[in-house]
């Protein structure tokens, strides 16, 4: 089933918040092994949804969701097994403030995964190192900049080995001049195959990075394309205006 | 002055009244402090789970009855009612157990707010982290927010102690020999208000200011590890 090389697939995805708010109005996508899909629209168009929906931290209100070839949506599927599995980065970072670097790296996977001490202390400085962190691991999170948060979420869900990255504007929150540190990172783990899912502002980023763009607006897909289909050659009004907008 | 301690203190060994009273004060606010967090973390999750997530609506609901009737009543009505009527037709029952079980039951209800107060200023994003990397949501409790949690309403909690430590003086209501009833039964003795209700007064003052400085050295310990 996770053949044809589809690690998620997303069929006919429904949310809405309470009654009148359609954040999403059956949304179907796929996302295949190694891709980078980065997706983009207005504010409110129902991109942080989507993809919060894809580990169910958002309960959709209906439709499917198959991962690795299990149906998310199952009751009786373990969530929190899955979610071991993908990885997720948010806009505002939520690293433990409480926890050393390195204890931020590694609890997840000595609580959930049995790694001993040593050994994820050993993997989180690997980490660490190729991100160019390594001399922080003892360092809390307030101590370091907005920039360097970021890229110690970003290890601190690679931690995990994920099948998957989900990233929710991860530059958003950034002064301009700490953009590029973590779209680097990104970079990189684009290049080693990383699967991920980028809801993102930044076009170079995605222009340059992704393997398909996906352009939302009113909790639908509107438009779904090569990068350099959706920036050079859009088709939709919609996406057009967009464009326009934000170029 | 010499006369007077000699009198309240020295005189058929009263002096052991109050030492006895300090032991069974101290006893009764200890394991009353160990029931109350117990108690007061467990409602405090159930209630916060209910907010968060609207599951556990009935354990919701008996929470809240208990935190209502606790609050809604004096803590001496809760004592006699524990004696007098609930253990009534046991009367060789331990005052000092009595004692631990009411003060441990009220504390609780204080302890849970706080708790929850707490657990609600930790920002969701730390629960959402935590539910992402794969915890549950009791482990995402456990690991993520309660060690934040607490460590936010240490000073409340730490307060919250002292009341409990100062409240234990009505136990005398059911002939619990506390320091305050060792006063008492001293002065009924020597016929001198002044020393025994003084000193008391000083002891308790000194075990609350005691109390205060560990607190304090605590949270300071706490809040280093965040720098
Ligand atoms: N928790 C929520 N409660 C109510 N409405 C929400 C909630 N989250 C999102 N929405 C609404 O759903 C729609 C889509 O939001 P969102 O997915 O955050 O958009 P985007 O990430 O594209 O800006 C918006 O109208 C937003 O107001
Ligand atoms: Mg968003």
């Amino acid at each position: 089933m996770s053949g044809n090389g589809i690690l998620i697939q997303v069929q006919d995805l429904v949310k809405t918040f309470g009654e009148s708010v359609h954040a999403l109005n059956s949304v179907t996508a796929d996302i295949r092994r190694g891709e980078v899909v980065c997706i983009i629209g207005p504010s409110g168009s129902g991109k942080s949804t989507f993809l919060r929906c894809l580990n169910r931290l958002e309960d959709p209100t209906g439709g499917h969701i198959i991962f690795d070839g299990v149906d998310l949506m199952d009751k009786k599927t373990n969530i929190d097994l899955h979610r071991q599995k993908m990885g997720m980065v948010f806009q505002h970072f939520n690293l433990f403030p409480n926890m050393s670097i390195l204890k931020n790296m590694t609890l997840a996977p000595m609580k959930l995964q049995g790694k001993s001490k040593a050994e994820a202390e050993k993997e989180a400085l690997a980490l660490l190192e190729r991100v160019g962190l390594a001399d922080r691991a003892e360092a809390y999170p307030n101590q370091l900049s907005g920039g360097q948060k970021q890229r110690i979420a970003i290890v601190r869900a690679l931690c995990m080995k994920p099948e998957v990255m989900l990233f929710d504007e991860p530059t958003s929150a950034l002064d301009p001049e700490m953009v590029g540190e973590v779209l680097n990172v990104m970079k990189d783990l684009a290049k080693e195959h990383m699967t991920m899912v980028v809801v993102t502002h930044e076009m170079g980023f995605a222009r340059e990075v992704a393997d398909r763009v996906i352009f939302m607006a009113e909790g639908k897909i509107v438009e779904e394309n090569t990068p350099e289909e959706i920036f050079t050659n859009p088709r939709t009004e919609r996406l057009k205006n967009f464009l326009g907008k934000v170029i | 002055m010499a006369d007077r301690i000699y009198r309240n203190f020295i005189v058929d060994d009263r002096w052991k009244y109050m030492v006895d009273g300090l032991a069974v004060t101290l006893e009764i606010t200890f394991f009353a402090v160990i029931i109350g967090i117990i108690l007061g973390f467990v409602v405090a999750i159930i209630r916060s789970t209910y907010d968060k997530t609207g599951k556990l609506k009935i354990l919701n609901f008996i929470c809240n009855v208990y935190l209502t009737v606790i609050r809604g009543t004096p803590v001496v009505v809760q004592l006699m009612i524990i004696y007098f009527i609930i253990f009534g037709s046991s009367r060789d029952i331990s005052k000092v157990l009595v004692g631990i079980t009411a003060f441990g039951i009220n504390s609780g209800a204080y302890v849970a707010e706080i708790v929850r107060s707490g657990i609600m200023s930790v920002d969701n994003g730390q629960f959402e982290a935590g539910r992402s990397l794969g915890f549950s949501y009791i482990q995402t409790m456990r690991y993520i927010i309660l060690p934040q949690a607490f460590k936010n309403v240490l000073p409340a909690l730490g307060n919250e102690f002292i009341v409990l430590l100062k409240e234990t003086s009505v136990s005398g209501y059911i002939a619990t020999q506390d320091l305050t009833k060792a006063a008492d039964i001293i002065k009924s003795r020597s016929y001198d208000v002044y020393t025994p209700l003084l000193t008391v007064a000083a002891i308790y003052l000194i075990l609350v200011m005691t109390f205060s400085k560990l607190l304090e050295i605590m949270e300071r310990r706490l809040r280093s590890s965040e720098r």
